[in-house]
């Protein structure tokens, strides 16, 4: 297999998955797509609610089983992973494909001690026996800055902190030696000064492994250290993608301008813009451009057809009808583009 | 625990003794032998002072005093130390019998869940719940013994062998086990249902177990420790109605003698099993609490720390 950085390992095409509900179907995903390269890091960025987990799932073939997937393809490794049963995705689980959940308070078994959880996947993935599985689970533990890790091994989960856990869930996730890491918004449940840490590891091990990373998040802020590429998210739908500097430096649709805006800034401490609105009801989702109605730079258009992608650059485009040659000059908000000259020194 | 006893010890002193039946209200005793007798079991004093007499002489001698009715003359003590095992042996068995099998029932309505059999199970667990145990132990005996006659009517103390003792037994035990069972499952499927949904059973699908290693690993263990506190009242559900199911198949236990105490005032047998079935149900109830702490670390490490 190739292994230069340009090589795809995981591709999410048209993606559309639904769930059946009491009123109707709730279209949670509404035709994703975005590629995978190796060694690379992918984010996934969007409000509460706009389908990043249930596209995660479907890599994981862990849906709920009220939930069809309608449409699209996950390729990996010329597999499709929307066709695959049961016994198959036993294979990728762990494996080949980890993931880090959102809230590790839930996420680890009460009653079971921590280093079971861990051997657990050992014995069962790679059949180490008991006294290999422990070492290595032990060393697992010290990678991811478990202090006292033999200690620990023989604890409970409430005996460990947010912090503390998460590291846990990290470990359980690399146990299995998988090549792609998902982490589904791995610090929203922990507290600000722990988040960093927790993101530096993932940064660590990431190129200790050379893993290629699925970043979930619903904080464009924190993505700009961890992203080499970003995918704005909103309704089920991907409004913007680009690198990391397209969308932080050179943002198009005015759903990302309102993320960007809604990030507090350190160095002015000026008021941070919370976006009004709310998501809409996916049972029955507006007919154009699903951010219109709390867009102020919404045309008459956007009301009525849906913006396709436009390409800006090779590496970026933007679902908004503003980049049609024949809309009218919109600006970026003022604040934004302070922020964005103060960072850039102004030369983008 | 020893202060629970120690309420329940007063209390059924205290409500069984004043309920207004004399002690001694027989023609046939002349009045001077019932004074004597009644001095002698310090019934002539105040209330008060016979409440003293009757703590001092359990906790001193373990005395329960002696019965004057069932049969008068004969130490409390004496007659509750033969019924005791019957009853324990009816209790412990049900008990027994309705925890593996409705933790079986349990699990299979849960994995199969809201397919017929679930159904089908669900309503037959409401059915069962709602219905107490003596109407189980009419139709058993109706049934079972009358129509079909593969078991014996009534329980057989004679019986030499253990196997024939216990085949005796089977129907009060089935009348007593049936709600419990139907309880057990249908706690065990709301249970495993939510726990089947846990984010902790996805993250051990995530690290590629199998849906049967997740569920074994770490749906059931964790759903047993909310169970443990259903069974606690299903204890003292057990023993409630064996009280009655006792007397329909006639086993020598503590729940006939209860009866006929009660209805012939015999005030002081009365108090004495009152006090032995709420130690039985004191000793099962600490027997679960412990178990609690062995199922669930939190409790055992937390309660440490
Ligand atoms: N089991 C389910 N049944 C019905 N609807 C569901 C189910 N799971 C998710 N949804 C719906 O799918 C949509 C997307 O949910 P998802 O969990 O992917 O959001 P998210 O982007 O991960 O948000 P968050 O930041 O809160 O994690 C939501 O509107 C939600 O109501
Ligand atoms: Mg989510």
């Amino acid at each position: 297999m190739p292994t230069d950085s340009n090589d795809t390992i995981l591709k999410v095409t048209d993606l559309t998955i639904s769930f059946k509900a009491y009123g109707g179907m709730v279209q949670a995903v509404r035709g994703v797509s975005f590629d995978l390269k190796r060694g690379e890091t992918v984010a996934i960025v969007g409000e509460s609610g706009s389908g990043k987990s249930v596209t995660i799932k479907a890599i994981m073939g862990i849906l709920p089983g009220n939930a069809v997937i309608e449409g699209g393809a996950i390729d990996y490794h010329g597999t499709d992973l929307t066709k695959l049963n049961e016994e198959g995705f036993h294979e990728i689980r762990g494996k080949r494909i980890g993931l880090i959940f959102q809230d590790p308070l839930s996420a680890l078994n009460p009653i079971m001690k921590i280093g079971k959880q861990i051997t657990e996947v050992l014995h069962l993935t790679k059949k180490l026996s008991t006294a290999d599985a422990k070492t290595q689970a032990i060393e697992l533990m010290r990678s991811v800055g478990i202090p006292e890790p033999e200690r620990r091994f023989n604890q409970y989960p409430f005996q460990f902190s947010g912090g503390m856990r998460q590291r846990i869930v990290i470990a359980i996730a690399l146990a299995g030696d998988p090549e792609i890491l998902i982490c589904d918004e791995p610090t929203t449940a922990l507290d600000v000064t722990v988040q960093a840490k927790i993101l530096d590891l993932i940064n660590q091990i990431k190129k200790e492994r050379n893993l290629s990373v699925i970043f979930i998040m619903h904080d464009l802020g924190v993505v700009a250290n961890m992203a080499q590429r970003v995918n704005v998210m909103y309704a089920g739908k991907i409004l913007e993608s680009g690198t990391a500097e397209d969308v932080f430096f050179r943002p198009a649709h005015p759903y990302t301008w309102a993320l960007l805006s809604s990030i507090p800034d350190m160095q002015t401490k000026e008021k941070l813009l919370a976006i009004p609105g709310t998501p809409p009801n996916m049972i029955h989702p507006p007919k154009g451009d699903a951010f219109a109605v709390r867009n102020k730079y919404a045309l008459k258009l956007d009301f009525e057809r849906e913006p396709p992608p436009i390409r800006i650059s090779d590496t970026h485009w933007a679902a908004t009808w503003l980049l049609h040659p024949k809309a009218p000059k919109v600006d970026m908000p003022e604040i934004l583009r302070h922020r964005i000259n103060r960072m850039t020194g102004g030369v983008v | 625990m020893l202060l629970t006893l120690f309420l329940v010890m007063s209390l059924s002193f205290w409500i069984i003794r004043l309920m207004p039946k004399s002690i001694f209200e027989n023609p046939e005793v002349s009045p001077e032998i019932q004074r004597l007798l009644e001095a002698e079991m310090h019934l002539d004093k105040p209330m008060v002072v016979q409440y003293y007499y009757f703590l001092k002489g359990i906790v001193l001698h373990g005395d329960f005093g002696t019965s004057v009715k069932v049969r008068p003359g004969m130490d409390v003590f004496r007659i509750i130390s033969t019924r005791i095992p019957p009853t324990v042996m009816l209790n412990v068995l049900a008990l027994l019998v309705s925890m593996p099998l409705g933790f079986i029932l349990g699990t299979i309505a849960a994995l199969r869940r809201n397919k017929p059999t679930d159904v089908v199970m669900s309503f037959l667990i409401v059915l069962f719940i709602s219905i107490p145990s003596f109407v189980f132990a009419s139709a058993l005996q109706y049934f079972l013994t009358f129509k079909i006659p593969i078991f014996p009517t009534l329980y057989d103390s004679t019986a030499l062998t253990l196997g024939a003792k216990l085949n005796s037994l089977v129907l009060p035990i089935t009348a007593l086990a049936l709600g419990p069972i139907a309880t057990i499952a249908r706690y065990l499927r709301g249970e495993l249902i939510e726990t089947l949904s846990s984010e902790y059973l996805l993250l051990a699908r995530t690290k590629g177990l199998t849906r049967a290693q997740a569920t074994v690993r770490h749906a059931l263990r964790n759903s047993l420790v909310p169970i443990a506190n259903t069974i606690i009242p299903m204890i003292t559900g057990i023993i409630g109605g064996s009280l009655v199911v006792e007397r329909m198949y006639s086993i020598p236990g503590m729940g006939g003698q209860l009866v006929d105490s009660i209805l012939a005032g015999d005030h002081f047998l009365t108090v004495a099993l009152l006090i032995f079935y709420s130690a039985i149900s004191l000793i099962t109830i600490l027997i679960v609490d412990v178990s609690y702490g062995i199922i669930d670390p939190r409790i055992r490490i937390g309660g440490r720390q």
